[in-house]
């Protein structure tokens, strides 16, 4: 175990020397190390990796899937041979790792349960060439899969390289991508969808800080909101593109919408709208909503009341106009806002008493919220 | 012993690879058509329906509900924005029932004007933690009104968020490589009753990616290999039971073990009900799909009242043979159509009103593909089994079609084995126990529709895996489908 680990450390260093060069370096022990993990979404980390002709390597995969998967290493050209007869073992695959009896087959790392690691040592070939990588657990290798490059000549433009997974064909670190590599402002905006949606229009997806229910919704004047379905308030709302990731839907859906702008208003209060009592937390339950001219006006219940809400943009774009309607409440309501939630209020009617503004039952059947930003930054 | 075993592994390369060679068969029983997708859309297919009028209804990854007709094979936007939708249950031609991460939603047309406007509600009593494998299957119907869901694990490779909808527990989170539990009612099918009410039915599950009646409204529901899940199953889902996942039970009412990872797994294994139909993985399905009993009364062509099962991650739909022996259901499984066009990823299905099965495809991060395809019956009957049903002294194999009597007499046309897997924590199982089990008699009916078949030795417990040599149609033909699994339970009294 002590032995693993210490490995372990070294890949560590070793795969980020690749990463940065692309190339392997050897150790004092002459055996080049290469760390490569199998990773959600049918594909390996590294696409890619160079050796020089004859050069002693020791391959680690790690299996941080949450399925099983194995390495193969081919002759060149042989990839797609070697898939199929691994395909051709039928039942007696499971025995042999999905490993068939090739001579195309050059080195292997058998099956490996998600989380296990193991590695092999093998002396590269002398003869210069592409030698794929794949995992022929039934149904992988069609996209996962790589390559070992066996000289000493540059490896080709990623972007042109037949040799690694068409999705792969950019930026190696888009692979494990998830919230992290979302930060790419400047990505072209592209078509998801067979339409090209006009605003107002929404999407039910996983939005940061907020619950797993979220509805996100882009308005026209370039205004978004986060309106969370499983507390039943709004949010935050932003400026600019509406969501700004390309991998918001990619792989297995780790992922979240990112806000394609700047948050101007962040919700702070405990719960913005209290009937009568002001001093607790009210039960809220989400009810659902009806489009209107393609906004939604969403439709929840505050300690068991009716309340409608609809949110527009100001004309400007620099804010939001929120319109309640809670037909049928007997008691005060209470909007309740927080000094440091980025906008400036202006509503309807009721009395503002400090940050909170009072209605009364029949004000309250039909108000309107006007939330414009002040610019404050850091929300 | 180990000698034995590699002779056996010969004889079944063998015949693998005499299954797979191309048949000359120039009339098939069945076609499969692509449908053409509209441009644009990443067709991730979660769910297929057919509407009252004719027309196809389907939900795809990136929120889009679709209507497609196949007369003017013309598509439309019905509703778009919903997160994940994985089931749709027609209500009317404008109203439907979807199945999305967050809640149970009624969509409905109610201005006329062909696209959603009312998005309702009908259940959000469950929890999500933001765990990306917290899919949600469903929903299907009973006679009563009661509507079925079915609830993802959690994945050890994915996280818990801070703010999480529903209770948080704790007890299931954080075991290596182990499937959890961390909101209610993960890894269990809920019961709605028409008043609204979401009621835990029954536990176990890991990913039941496929929730289906029965003609006589028996609920089963397919399972996903992996963790406590040696290999994929068809379960009959019966209130109140386990089905082996343990960490969905930290949400059984009254519960007060702990973990249940850390329970003995004998104890567990007292627990569970077993699976009615178990698919060899690697030899059957490696993740089965949605089950679809086939209603057509022979548009499809000869398996009326049979079940189907789509497969991820081979181009391959499983037919499953069920019938009720001791009063529980067991049977067999055998694929019913490999490759001839179609492709990965069958993850749902549905049978047209003109009879034709429809596939929608998947990949989403694993084996798959994407895409909507049809399989068409040509008229033509196949040769293949039509049911295998167990005797006192071994099976009973119907064909569709009668046989040639040489071949099907032949003692050598029928090769056994049995095997089992483990019920243990780690993913998946290796198969255990295996054994070719000799058929000592074989005998053919009159009609020679029927064979009998008496074994040396039926166990209960065990997978009986038949695979068959070259027997032939009356007429010549090969038989279809080679490979059989019989997932006996009990024994027939």
């Amino acid at each position: 175990m002590h032995v693993v680990l210490k490995i372990k450390r070294l890949f560590l260093f070793v795969s980020l020397l690749f990463n940065s060069l692309g190339l392997a370096y050897s150790q004092a022990d002459s055996a080049v190390l290469i760390a490569i993990k199998a990773i959600p979404g049918l594909q390996f980390d590294q696409v890619r990796f160079q050796v020089k002709p004859g050069t002693r390597v020791t391959l680690v995969l790690t299996n941080e899937d949450d399925m099983s998967h194995n390495l193969l290493i081919t002759e060149p050209g042989a990839r797609e041979a070697v898939v199929q007869a691994a395909m051709n073992l039928g039942e007696n695959g499971p025995k042999k790792d999905y490993v068939p009896d090739s001579p195309n087959v050059l080195w292997y790392i058998p099956v490996l349960l998600p989380e296990q690691t193991q590695s092999i040592t093998f002396t590269a070939p002398q003869t210069t060439g592409v030698y794929p990588y794949v995992c022929t657990y039934p149904g992988h290798g069609v996209i996962m899969y790589g390559a070992m490059y066996v000289s000493t000549e540059p490896m080709p433009d990623l972007k042109m390289d037949r040799h690694v997974p068409p999705s792969r064909k950019v930026a190696d670190s888009q692979a494990n991508s998830g919230v992290s590599h979302a930060e790419h402002t400047t990505q072209a905006f592209q078509t998801y969808h067979p339409y090209q949606p006009a605003a107002p229009y929404l999407y039910r997806i996983f939005m940061p800080d907020a619950s797993p229910a979220t509805i996100a919704v882009h308005l026209p004047q370039k205004v978004s909101y986060c309106w969370d379905a499983g507390t039943c308030y709004l949010r935050y709302a932003w400026q600019g593109e509406f969501l700004a990731n390309t991998d918001q839907w990619q792989g297995k859906g780790d992922t979240f919408g990112k806000p394609g702008g700047p948050i101007f208003f962040r919700d702070k209060t405990a719960y913005p709208l209290q009937m009568g009592k002001t001093d607790s937390k009210p039960d809220v339950a989400f009810i659902g909503y009806k489009l209107s001219e393609r906004y939604p006006e969403f439709h929840y219940q505050v300690d068991g009341i009716d309340v409608y809400e609809l949110i527009k943009p100001t004309q400007e774009g620099n804010g939001l106009i929120r319109t309640f309607r809670i037909p049928d409440v007997k008691s005060t309501v209470w909007f309740i806002t927080h000094p440091g939630d980025g906008v400036v209020y202006r509503s309807s009617g009721g009395k503002w008493v400090d940050n909170r503004l009072k209605l009364s039952p029949k004000q309250a059947r039909t108000f309107t919220i006007y939330m414009e930003k002040k610019g404050e930054p850091g929300l | 012993m180990k000698g034995k075993l590699h002779l056996l592994f010969i004889t079944f390369i063998a015949l693998f690879t005499g299954a797979t060679l191309p048949t000359s068969d120039p009339e098939p029983s069945y076609r499969v058509e692509s449908i053409e997708m509209p441009e644009g859309l990443v067709s991730e297919t979660g769910a297929i329906e057919f509407l009252p009028d004719g027309r196809l209804v389907a939900g795809f990854h990136r929120g889009e509900i679709l209507i497609y007709d196949p007369k003017t094979k013309q598509w439309t936007l019905f509703a778009e924005g919903l997160h994940d939708p994985l089931g749709i249950l027609v209500v009317s031609n404008t109203e439907l029932l979807i199945m999305q991460r967050p809640e149970l939603t009624r969509v409905k047309d109610t201005d006329g004007d062909g696209q959603a406007d009312v998005y309702e509600k009908v259940t959000d009593d469950f929890g999500i933690s933001g765990n990306y494998h917290e899919y949600n299957y469903g929903p299907v119907k009973d006679t009563a009104g009661n509507l079925f869901v079915g609830f993802n694990t959690a994945s050890p490779n994915g996280s818990v968020w801070k703010q999480v909808r529903g209770r948080l527990d704790t007890l299931t989170i954080g075991f290596k490589g182990q499937m959890f539990s961390p909101v209610p009612y993960r890894g269990w099918i809920m019961k709605l009753t028409p008043d609204g009410t979401l009621l835990p039915y029954a536990s176990g599950f890991r990913s039941p990616n496929g929730l289906g009646f029965d003609l006589q409204g028996n609920l089963f529901a397919t399972d996903n290999q992996g963790d406590w899940v040696g290999t994929s199953p068809l379960y009959h889902v019966q209130e109140g039971k386990f089905y082996g996942h343990p960490s969905s039970l930290v949400w059984q009412k009254g519960w007060n073990k702990g973990n249940p990872l850390k329970l003995p797994v004998a104890e567990l294994d007292q627990m569970r009900t077993k699976a009615s139909v178990l698919f060899p993985h690697g030899i059957m399905a490696n993740s089965p799909t949605q089950p679809v009993w086939d209603k057509t009364q022979g548009k499809f062509g000869p398996f009326a009242g049979q079940l189907f099962v789509g497969e991820m991650n081979q181009g391959r739909i499983v037919r499953v043979m069920l019938e009720e022996v001791g009063g529980q259901w067991q049977g067999a499984c055998i694929p019913f159509l490999d490759d001839q066009g179609l492709r990965k990823g069958n993850n749902r299905l549905a049978f047209a009103p003109d009879g034709s099965l429809w596939v929608g495809q998947n990949d989403h991060g694993w084996a798959g593909d994407r895409g909507i395809q049809r399989i068409v019956f040509t008229g033509k009957t196949p040769m293949d089994v039509y049911t295998m049903k167990l005797t006192n002294t071994g099976f009973e194999l119907t064909f569709t079609q009668p046989v040639d009597e040489k071949s099907a007499t032949d003692l050598n046309t029928y090769k056994f084995r049995r095997y089992r897997y483990a019920y243990h924590a780690k993913y998946g199982s290796d198969q255990s126990d295996v054994q070719a089990v000799a058929v000592t008699h074989v005998s053919l009916s009159a009609d020679r529709r029927k064979v009998s078949l008496d074994l040396e030795s039926l166990k209960p417990g065990y997978v009986y895996e038949l695979q068959l040599g070259d027997i032939q149609a009356a007429t010549g033909e090969p038989i279809a489908n080679k490979i059989i699994c019989y997932t006996l339970n009990r024994l027939a009294i």
